[in-house]
């Protein structure tokens, strides 16, 4: 009978312990960051720019996988550009972002197939890479961005004009 | 054994998760979306709500119908889905927020994990495509709702903008001097019904839902003043615009460059569909700028607070090549570019550091050509190294630097062509974050320390043929460039290039020609860094003055218009400029500027080198004029007149011109 008391006395605190862990366990910083986002405007010199929220880092997520995946989140909205209705230079239809890696101060982006069609001036993608690199370098850390499409880096695109196989920098325009 | 027992206490704990959390295996779901029939076989329930897995071939189907893409890796926490809008929607495991474009809103459960495939809440994915899952009778349906109306513009002209949750098809229903209907079929709405404006002659639009809640029929009216004019529909990613013109004025172009900043009177601008009661949609405040948390990585000082000092640089031969060792004390960041063989140049910025001692520009001996050491601005160190032949590099932080390990005679084609690293402990230096490239200085460029900053090997580029321009008509044989109707861009260059050299020869200057004809410069078919680098060649082993590249541009719509010129290097851009300032006078396109940029040409050229955009192909008023030899011949002309200028104010030294 007294077995069985300390055995249910045991269980309680353990039970109390849990509980109490559950409600003071640490919690994610209520903090934000906001992240933003940069296209070419039509008239091929300036940018025009966009906010989005930056999550904070979530429980177990440390600084490399959060910067990660805020570079993977920029990325997708630089290449997915403003709403349709706002007047931008926009990747080819169809372009999305296949993945995101971050070593040292570069940024990876591996772009799908259909950047490769491009409409043939410099206008376009001289925007369209100008708005990327202007994104993800305003993070904090990342200075650089090396394309790469279908995970093959590219020295141009084909009937390209822009130098693609070395990281592109702000400095670059 | 032990794996055993540890399986199942893993597989105790997942059912006891998924317990926890409400989430039940479901069946399959079937749903009828426009003419298809689609069925969602990676099915679950949480919180009493319906989860789809991501890898269901099912959603990927229907996302493709919708043309949205989905992003998501192994590990990931964040699947990003793009709309065709387009807008992002994200959600991360484990956490009820997501968000749609600008939009934060609480799903009815946090998207969770059953093996490596994520689960997403299927109702709140469909609202933020602005797809309505509805029940009719025995039949489920996604329904694409209207999910915003806008009219963009101000005084005479408007453009109507409608997107929905797929591509609008509208039917006109009836058209009169004061009103016009459109019919969408297949499209629900719940927007307001009404909205009074004020722009292009528009008065308002009524929109009305008929129809079942599976297959139901949206009204657009829009009434306007007596003489307005309004375009057709048409289509861009899916939306539907309709330009509009008041008092008889011409309603715009598709996608017209003048309503990019013009303000907009939205009913409902570009949100998800309604959210379900349950749901707390935020707006304006969630995304007011706030201070990164502390803790984020994205708070962390970028930069050393003191500048590294970069001190002696010297050369060590070894038994296979030569060492060059960079002293630096302190902090920086360090990156490296070498061009491509047989190109034997390389370079190393040392970022956040100035420079201790006195500038270098010494010739060396085999395999180094040269070294140039310079403080290029004001937080970085550039030292150049030119080789004597082919030489593979290695840099490498040391005790007191860096070192640079040059061998001799290495094949390195293909060896890294950049790199970086840190000195003492920093881990990066951001650049400064300017939004818009800033216009250069008048005198910018022109200085013999500008161009020894930028340039290297030679301390500043003298041409061995100071009267040769290497005139380059870009694309050409199996490369059309753009193409518009009959006209070719390969075909027009060529033409605007002869025009050009007929003009330059008879005012005495030597012209050579990357291609004389319509043919690949390089090879048929080859790769666009063999056909630029050929033509980089064609300059670079004649020793030329100038290089001028010519195109024609396009744009996917007929907005962008006017002349452009392209420049890559400081000592670029007087020439550019005055190509500019000659060009513009009466030529009668917009005149774009002088504009930077990492093309290929001009980057890699010795001379000042430009890339002159004649003029848009995909805009009609553009197109008339590369169509019109007289327009050519006059663009060539001031071309000619502007090398003319710039030989006049830029003599090359000791040249007899």
């Amino acid at each position: 009978m007294k077995a069985t008391r300390s055995v249910l006395l045991v269980l309680i605190l353990a039970a109390s312990l849990a509980a109490a862990w559950w409600f003071f366990r640490p919690q994610p910083q209520s903090a934000q960051g906001e992240l933003t986002v940069y296209y070419a405007k039509l008239d091929g010199s300036s940018l025009g720019q966009w906010s989005v929220s930056v999550r904070p880092p979530q429980p177990g997520e440390g600084a490399a996988e959060h910067l990660h995946n805020t570079a993977l989140y920029a990325a997708v909205q630089a290449v997915a550009g403003p709403p349709s209705d706002v007047q931008a230079v926009r990747f080819p239809a169809g372009t999305h972002v296949l993945s995101a890696s971050v070593a040292g101060p570069i940024v990876t982006v591996d772009l799908s197939p259909e950047v490769a069609s491009q409409t043939g001036g410099s206008f376009a993608e001289n925007g369209e890479f100008k708005g990327l690199v202007y994104t993800l370098t305003g993070i904090p850390g990342i200075n650089a961005v090396q394309i790469t499409v279908s995970g093959q880096k590219m020295e141009s695109l084909p009937g390209g004009h822009l130098e693609l196989d070395v990281p592109l920098r702000r400095s670059d325009w | 054994m032990t794996f055993r027992f540890a399986g199942r206490i893993g597989s105790a704990f997942v059912l006891l998760a998924l317990l926890a959390a409400g989430i039940a295996r479901a069946d399959t779901a079937s749903y009828q979306f426009l003419t298809s029939s689609i069925t969602f076989t990676h099915l679950s329930k949480a919180a009493g709500t319906l989860a789809v897995g991501i890898d269901d071939p099912a959603l990927q189907g229907f996302l493709k119908l919708t043309g949205a893409t989905l992003t998501w890796h192994p590990g990931e926490r964040y699947v990003l889905i793009t709309s065709a809008q387009p807008q992002v929607i994200s959600f991360s495991v484990g956490d009820r927020r997501y968000d749609v474009g600008q939009i934060s809103a609480t799903a009815s459960f946090a998207p969770f994990l059953v093996g490596s495939e994520v689960y997403l809440p299927f109702e709140d994915l469909m609202r933020s495509l602005s797809i309505a899952p509805v029940r009719d009778g025995s039949i489920n349906a996604l329904v694409p709702q209207l999910a915003s109306v806008d009219v963009q513009g101000s005084g005479a002209q408007a453009v109507l903008v409608a997107h929905a949750g797929t591509k609008l098809v509208p039917r006109l229903v009836s058209d009169s001097p004061d009103h016009v209907v459109y019919e969408l079929n297949g499209i629900g709405s719940d927007l307001p019904g009404s909205r009074s404006y004020d722009a292009g002659g528009i008065r308002s639009i009524d929109i009305t839902s008929t129809g079942s809640a599976r297959a139901p029929k949206t009204i657009l009216t829009i009434a306007y003043a007596p003489g307005t004019r309004h375009d057709t529909p048409h289509s861009q990613r899916g939306d539907m615009e309709i330009g509009f013109g008041a008092n008889g004025s011409a309603p715009p172009l598709t996608a017209a460059a003048a309503y990019a900043s013009a303000p907009s009177q939205a009913v409902a601008a570009a949100a998800p569909v309604q959210a379900p009661p349950q749901q707390s949609v935020q707006t304006t405040p969630t995304f007011a700028p706030q201070p990164a948390p502390v803790t984020s990585p994205l708070a962390e000082p970028a930069a050393s607070a003191s500048p590294a000092a970069v001190g002696a640089v010297d050369v060590t031969p070894t038994a296979d090549g030569a060492t060059v060792t960079i002293a630096v004390t302190g902090n920086a960041h360090f990156e490296w570019h070498r061009l491509r063989a047989p190109d034997n140049r390389f370079w190393i910025d040392v970022q956040g550091a100035q420079l201790a001692g006195a500038a270098k520009d010494e010739t060396e001996t085999d395999p180094l050509a040269s070294v140039r050491v310079r403080q290029i601005d004001p937080q970085t160190v550039r030292v150049a190294l030119s080789f004597a032949g082919t030489a593979s590099v290695t840099v490498s932080p040391s005790a007191t630097g860096i070192a640079i390990a040059v061998g001799r005679n290495e094949d390195v084609a293909d060896a890294p062509r950049s790199g970086e690293g840190s000195v003492g402990s920093v881990v990066s230096v951001n650049e400064p974050q300017t939004l818009v490239t800033p216009v250069p200085p008048e005198d910018y460029g022109q200085t013999p320390a500008d161009q020894n900053a930028w340039k290297f090997g030679p301390a500043a580029y003298i041409p061995t043929n100071p009267r040769l321009i290497v005139i380059d008509p870009g694309h050409g044989g199996s490369d059309r460039g753009a193409v518009r109707g009959s006209y070719s861009e390969a075909d027009l260059n060529l033409d605007f290039a002869k025009r050009l050299q007929a003009i330059l020869i008879a005012r005495g200057w030597q012209v050579q020609m990357t291609r004389t004809t319509d043919v690949d410069v390089f090879a048929p078919n080859d790769s666009a860094h063999d056909e630029l680098q050929a033509r980089v060649n064609v300059a670079n082993n004649a020793g030329a003055r100038l290089f001028i590249s010519i195109h024609c541009n396009s744009f996917i719509n007929s907005g962008p218009t006017g002349t452009t010129v392209y420049y890559s290097k400081p000592a670029d851009v007087p020439f550019a400029r005055q190509l500019d300032r000659s060009m513009a006078a009466n030529l009668g396109t917009k005149d774009d500027g002088i504009v930077k940029s990492k093309l290929y040409v001009t980057l890699h050229t010795n001379m000042p080198a430009v890339l002159i955009e004649t003029a848009f192909l995909s805009n009609p008023e553009d197109l008339a004029k590369l169509a019109n030899p007289d327009w050519r011949e006059r663009l060539v002309t001031d071309v000619a007149d502007g090398i003319d200028l710039y030989a006049q104010q830029n003599p090359v030294q000791g040249a007899n011109q």
